[in-house]
């Protein structure tokens, strides 16, 4: 199966610089190796069809939100002495995963346990921008009216938050 | 294909949660909460092509929206506290205001 081992490749990126994100000490590594999750989680859409969503993931994720936090990381000139000293970091990690664990393994215990996969054979439509734009603007207008109020009042907050004082 | 992607999901979570609690960098902090949001997606995605129906496409659109709204919160909030505290660390933002 061609298509398996894609995937088994993809989701080893994607757990290699997930882990790479929470444990590097600079914050502009941890931002770099995101872009490398949140490409390969891109990839993962595109494995299933989603054809859009994969562009959307690639364009706002990886284009405008991680630039954006890249541009902050470089703008604020961080130097080693404003990083927090994290000296016990790699106890602090091994200990929350040893809490973790046990609950994720339940989890995916669960999954294997159950049969949940209802294996519907997908159209040629499927996840192109005609499908997920009529059903955008016909089961789900009003979340979507919503989220451009939320877009607004998050912008006008992060003026309002950023502003100097007088 | 449908549990396989809801196992990375899970596992995916899982490293986002550890991120989230266990480091006290702000940014690393914020990027652990993204990971969450999109491990959420990565499972919404594998849901809408097993049932082959868009909605759940459409609800981690909704989430890609929320997710662009939080940065911009976020970056301003950097912004702010490192310009008061000259420090990325949570440890010192439980007192917000001018004292030193």
């Amino acid at each position: 199966m061609q298509s398996d081992s894609i995937f088994f490749l993809l989701a080893l990126i994607t757990i290699v610089s997930s882990i790479v994100m929470i444990s590097a000490h600079r914050p502009i590594d941890s931002a770099l190796s995101f872009i490398v999750t949140l490409v390969s989680i891109a990839a993962l859409f595109a494995l299933v069809n989603a054809t859009f969503l994969f562009v959307v993931q690639i364009i706002i994720y990886a284009g405008a939100i991680l630039s954006l936090i890249l541009f902050i990381i470089m703008f604020l000139n961080i130097k080693d002495e404003n990083l927090p000293d994290e000296r016990y970091k790699n106890y602090w990690l091994l200990g929350t995963s040893l809490i973790v664990a046990p609950f994720s393994f339940i989890l995916i215990d669960l999954i294997l346990r159950s049969n949940i996969a209802l294996k519907a054979q997908i159209s040629e439509e499927f996840g192109t921008i005609k499908d997920v734009g009529l059903t955008l603007f016909d089961k789900w207008i009003l979340p979507f009216e919503l989220v451009s109020i939320l877009l607004l009042v998050a912008l006008i907050g992060a003026v309002i938050l950023s502003k100097k004082e007088a | 294909m449908l549990e396989k992607y809801m196992i990375l999901s899970i596992i995916l979570f899982s490293i986002g949660i550890v991120g989230l609690i266990s480091r006290r960098n702000i940014i690393v902090i914020y990027m652990s909460i993204e990971l969450l949001l999109n491990a959420v997606n990565l499972s919404l995605i594998a849901i809408s092509a097993d049932t082959a129906d868009a909605s759940a496409q459409v609800v981690s659109m909704l989430i890609i929206a929320i997710t662009a709204s939080e940065a911009a919160l976020f970056m301003a909030l950097f912004v702010v506290l490192f310009r008061n505290k000259a420090s990325l660390d949570v440890n010192l933002f439980d007192i917000l205001g001018n004292k030193r």
